[in-house]
């Protein structure tokens, strides 16, 4: 699931950038109690575990005030961290959205109770992971483009400031700013002297720019420049992590909410399906593709099968179906033993397994042993006769067993993956719960398909 | 930068010129009228190197001057952000120099000079190195780095920066002549 990085990154990203900012205006006075600084970083956190979510039901979960949680949003959509959507709604599209909420996100409580709204806007919240990637390596590169340039002076214009008005001038205007009376600048509207502006970034306790200030101006930007680089290494070594995965898309809140709706349907219909859904809803919006894919997977196990069939004549089947029969009872061991010997492999381990069995039976009575000798004679008889049918069909088909044997492995794997198998080879009969099914597996499986596929061809031939 | 490009202008010619040398007037008053002036798209004007052609003139009604459309041929020189040039230094004061390049005039600030020059006060204002082997002063040559140009409709100015590697002091005028 390609979402926990995503989440990291921006749990990183908020403590880094945001650790500080205060959701007040500035014309609130500060006081100890109203102090609400990492009020940002809570409702980042609080977004990573949520996908479209209403904000006053946001508000209510981290007990914020509306007021402030909206100016904490309004905030990060400023700095493109959340998209937020605002719409009218009467109560038919608030409950809506309750319902997709509750096929989703069932971790968020005390949803239910609330349907008493009226016609009016709400405005819902969700990250926008792939922008958020982007922001934070811009805001990254610029940090470090600001401090290098002002390091090693480049591309950095000098900006001259006038004490009495205030006015800005830089180097540009240099030209004009000469006075030939003393050969320095004076401004143009009140013709005071300027001065040059001390770096914004390098301390103001430092003043005009003599030599000494300069040295210990780069050597303290030196140390900005390092100190920024250790500090901002986790969020850093996230950002290559997350480099190459695709970022999750909940999409459009109208999108997220019709999907969220027909996963709900299905899972309505599907007695199992509460769990496989929640797993399959969590990160991606695989379910809403699992239809197409597994129609797709059937088409093609169809076509799979015809060739199969075309090719049936060529194969001679039972040798290996035997095998796979005779692995299950004990009885019939023997006949695997025997063929097992034909082919040359783990021949002495049954021999030694049959040594015990006699010896056992030694133990015990004659005439069970009598009985025994004569019903294993009776049975390498048997197997004998059958080693030479199988001998001769299993020279014409010994090509096809070789090949088989990948197949086969792979059958194992894929039993222990998954135990529920009965349902694939009943679906065909199924009508509309068979589609259901299928989208729940889709939704499950949807990293070894691969796997599926591979046992579906196999158990076709 | 120089280039060699062609330009069109319409000149206007005062009737008492008309005559058998109503050509050589016409470009000696081109030259005059052009040479040195500075356009924010093709840079300076260094010189007219040829005429191309002169198009049909135009008799003015009232006054009777005439227009003709002359194609030529000049030098023009553009700076560019990042390019390097040679410049004389004009002006020192302490908030960096002021140097020419020709027509360009370029400006380098006090923090675009290496951190080891001090600015000098007194009757020769100068950037020395705390040796004193390399002095900036007036009429100093500097080879400097454009890092920024402002170009308006009829004027070019850059600023510079000597904080770099090769650039700065090429010869010093104590030592040359």
């Amino acid at each position: 699931m390609s979402i926990e990085p995503f989440n990291k990154l921006v749990k990183l990203a908020a403590r880094a950038f945001y650790d500080d900012i205060t959701a007040k205006g500035d014309n609130q006075p500060k006081s100890g109690r109203s102090d609400n600084r990492g009020i940002a970083v809570v409702v980042l956190d609080a977004l990573t575990r949520r996908q479209w979510v209403r904000e006053e039901d946001l508000a209510k979960d981290l007990k914020l005030h509306l007021k402030q949680l909206r100016r904490t949003l309004r905030f990060f959509e400023e700095e493109k961290l959340v998209t937020r959507d605002h719409r009218k709604e009467t109560a038919k599209g608030a409950k809506a959205y309750s319902a997709a909420v509750a096929a989703t996100a069932d971790n968020l409580p005390g949803r239910d109770g609330e349907e008493k709204i009226k016609l009016h806007t709400h405005s819902y919240c969700c990250l926008d992971y792939a922008q958020i990637h982007d922001v934070v390596r811009y805001r990254m590169q610029r940090m470090k483009k600001k401090l290098k340039d002002e390091l090693d002076n480049k591309n950095t214009v000098q900006e001259y400031v006038c004490p009495k008005c205030g006015k800005r001038y830089n180097a540009l205007d240099a030209i004009r700013l000469i006075s030939f009376e003393d050969d320095s600048f004076h401004c143009e509207s009140c013709n005071t002297e300027l001065v040059a502006e001390s770096d914004k970034l390098a301390s103001q306790d430092i003043g005009d720019g003599d030599d000494n200030a300069r040295r210990r101006r780069r050597e303290k930007l030196r140390d900005l420049l390092q100190k920024m680089e250790a500090e901002l290494k986790p969020l850093t070594d996230q950002l290559s992590r997350v480099k190459d995965l695709e970022a999750p898309d909940y999409g459009t809140l109208q999108a997220w909410e019709l999907r969220a709706s027909v996963v709900a349907r299905a899972s309505s219909s599907d007695p199992t399906g509460n769990d496989s859904n929640r797993s399959g809803q969590g990160g991606t919006p695989m379910p809403f593709l699992g239809e197409t894919k597994v129609e797709v997977a059937f088409s093609g196990v169809e076509e799979k099968g015809e060739i199969k069939s075309e090719n049936a004549p060529m194969k001679v089947l039972p040798p290996w179906m035997i095998k796979e029969g005779m692995n299950l009872t004990n009885e019939q061991r023997g006949v695997v033993k025997q063929e097992s010997n034909m082919e040359g492999t783990s021949a002495s381990m049954d021999m030694k397994d049959e040594k015990k069995l006699i010896s056992q039976e030694d133990d015990a009575k004659n005439l069970q042993d009598e009985y025994v000798k004569a019903y294993y004679a009776a049975i390498l008889q048997r197997q004998k006769e059958q080693e030479e049918a199988t001998k001769r069909e299993q020279d014409l088909s010994a090509n096809s067993i070789l090949t088989d044997v990948d197949p086969s492995s792979s059958r194992k794997r894929q039993r222990d993956d998954d135990g529920e198998d009965v349902e694939w080879e009943d679906t065909p009969t199924a009508g509309e719960t068979f589609k259901v099914d299928l989208n729940v597996e889709a939704a499950e499986l949807s990293g070894d398909e691969e796997d599926d596929d591979d046992g579906i061809d196999w158990e076709e031939g | 930068m120089f280039f060699h490009i062609v330009l069109e202008r319409n000149m206007q010619l005062h009737p008492r010129h008309f005559g058998r040398d109503l050509r050589e007037k016409l470009v000696s008053k081109l030259m005059k009228d052009v040479e040195g002036t500075c356009s924010g798209r093709h840079g300076f004007v260094v010189a007219i190197t040829g005429i191309e052609n002169v198009g049909k003139g135009l008799i003015r009604d009232g006054t009777g001057f005439v227009t003709f459309p002359v194609k030529y041929q000049c030098v023009v020189f553009r700076p560019f952000k990042g390019e390097i040039l040679e410049a004389v230094v004009s002006m020192v004061n302490k908030m960096g120099f002021f140097a020419e390049a020709g027509p360009v005039q370029i400006f380098v600030s006090n923090h675009l000079i290496p951190d080891d020059m001090e600015f000098q006060s007194g009757d020769m204002p100068n950037y020395t190195t705390s040796d004193g082997s390399v002095k900036i002063q007036k009429d100093s040559e500097v080879r400097l780095k454009i890092i920024g140009t402002r170009v308006d409709a009829t004027e070019i100015f850059c600023i510079g920066t000597i904080k770099d590697d090769f650039l700065g002091v090429i010869s010093d005028p104590g030592t040359t002549s």
